[in-house]
């Protein structure tokens, strides 16, 4: 196990650090960069509480070497919000009740996030598959269904009225 | 960090990140170079040593709790050529490198190798697929590769090189046993090799497991069809099946029952038998011999009902 440096772009910060080459990038964002909202479940890709959105494309954390980061755009649970205000998913996550223990949350929130952007209208199962990687324990999915469902509605009107100011 | 001249010279240079040229090679390097010709050169002096990482969905989760073993990676993510699907005179070339959903969502693999398309996207979840690689699967070799029976369906073969050159080789004679290939530690899978489908070809794809989404497979079975330019002959087949043998196999018994025939004339019952005749299951976590004996034969008549329907069912009556 040597040391090595990497240079990545965390939640719109560019941040060096010190890593290993037996660190996965799940440990440099917990212990290094202390960003706890990301979770370790299985650490074996299973369960996607380590879940983040590296270079656009959706990860599990734990299957991802430290050094494979370099270079890298990453954002967790903590960039999505813009300081208090939290991100239109994260509320509606609140109010449908889609939060029971909250291990799970911070991963289905990003693979939520991830799918409305691709698909801004997902039927249900779409938004099954689009989740399909996050297991929740407390198994409840119907109020995350839910909740994402509430979201898509919300950000979709949201859209067509920046579309109006716009036009 | 990306920089590497190569050679041992260059391992050394590399530890710690600094230019310290006293220090041996200890364990723990990471390398990511951006050309093949040096990758090729550190997996000739050093593969023995090497991990080569892909996508790291299956290796991460093999090391889980000993990546400290590991003496150096050989990390492909900056080999631009590796991540290439492109048609190159009569074959698709695919790079080692292309991920599962590019596999899902590329047009070319939908229109040539739609057996392909479906396999990628049955594969573990949203998350697995943006990393794991079809060159990861295939070197992985682990009897339920989502891929294998696939690509064996499909003809595969696979290029490998080595500093030494390079070598075009089947996929029966790639796969040796359960994770073991021929692959030598000087050798780098860089593409997967496929002969483009011709019209009238048609596929089907099943996977069976105990839920949809991040499962192995308990077994997989892909099946490809051509017909003649009337779409009434069967010009060519193949059955292949994972989770079923050590390797995925290809059940060629099928070949002399089918060739030739009009799909009408075919006896589903007996050719599902002659599939669950030939496999060889085992018992595991994932289903019983027997049950895998069973659902073989099973899926076998399933998939040809796929087909049938697919070439316009009664068509020819």
């Amino acid at each position: 196990m040597s040391e090595l440096e990497i240079v990545l772009t965390i939640n719109g910060k560019k941040r060096k650090v010190k890593t290993t080459t037996s660190t996965r990038l799940l440990d440099l964002i917990r212990d290094d960069l202390h960003l706890t909202g990301t979770k370790e479940g299985c650490g074996k890709g299973e369960c996607g509480a380590c879940t983040v959105i590296m270079n656009g494309e959706l990860v599990a954390s734990c299957l991802v070497l430290a050094p494979q980061a370099d270079g890298v755009i990453i954002t967790t649970i903590e960039g999505i919000s813009h300081g208090e205000k939290l991100h239109p998913i994260q509320d509606a996550f609140i109010e449908t009740g889609a939060v029971q223990c909250g291990f799970c949350t911070p991963g289905m929130i990003l693979a939520a996030k991830k799918l409305l952007e691709e698909n801004p209208y997902p039927d249900e199962e779409e938004i099954k598959r689009g989740i399909s990687g996050n297991l929740c324990r407390c198994t409840g999915y119907q109020k995350i269904i839910d909740a994402i469902k509430l979201a898509a509605n919300r950000l979709s009107v949201s859209d067509n009225k920046r579309g109006e100011k716009d036009a | 960090m990306e920089e590497f001249s190569p050679g041992l010279q260059g391992i050394e240079n590399f530890s710690g990140g600094e230019h310290k040229k006293s220090q041996k090679a200890l364990p723990g390097h990471y390398f990511a170079p951006q050309k093949i010709e040096e990758a090729l050169e550190i997996l000739s002096q050093r593969g023995r040593d090497t991990k080569v990482i892909a996508g790291g969905t299956d290796l991460l989760v093999q090391y889980y709790d000993r990546l400290y073993e590991i003496g150096i990676w050989l990390d492909l993510k900056n080999i631009k050529e590796l991540k290439n699907i492109r048609i190159n005179k009569n074959v698709m070339e695919i790079g080692a490198m292309v991920t599962h959903t590019q596999l899902e969502n590329s047009v070319y693999i939908k229109k040539y190798y739609p057996v392909l398309c479906q396999a990628a996207a049955d594969i573990g979840s949203p998350q697995i697929r943006n990393r794991g690689t079809i060159g990861g699967n295939i070197v992985n070799a682990s009897p339920a590769g989502d891929l294998l029976a696939p690509l064996m369906a499909y003809k595969v073969q696979f290029r490998l090189l080595s500093i030494k050159g390079e070598k075009i080789i089947p996929a029966e004679e790639f796969f040796i046993g359960p994770k073991k290939t021929i692959l030598r530690a000087d050798q780098l899978l860089s593409e997967i090799i496929l002969p483009l489908s011709e019209k009238h070809t048609y596929g089907s794809w099943i996977k069976i497991g105990k839920r949809k989404a991040l499962i192995i497979a308990t077994i997989t079975l892909a099946l490809i069809v051509r017909m003649d330019k009337d779409n009434e002959i069967i010009e060519d087949v193949s059955v292949c099946l994972g989770s079923v043998a050590p390797t995925p196999i290809e059940i060629k018994e099928i070949k002399g029952k089918m060739i030739g025939k009009k799909i009408k004339q075919l006896d589903f019952n007996q050719l599902g038998q002659i599939v669950e005749d030939k496999i060889s299951p085992i018992d595991d976590i994932r289903g019983t011999r027997e049950y895998r004996k069973d659902v073989a034969k099973n899926i076998m008549i399933k998939a040809l009902e796929e087909i049938d329907s697919a070439c316009g069912g009664g068509i020819n009556e």
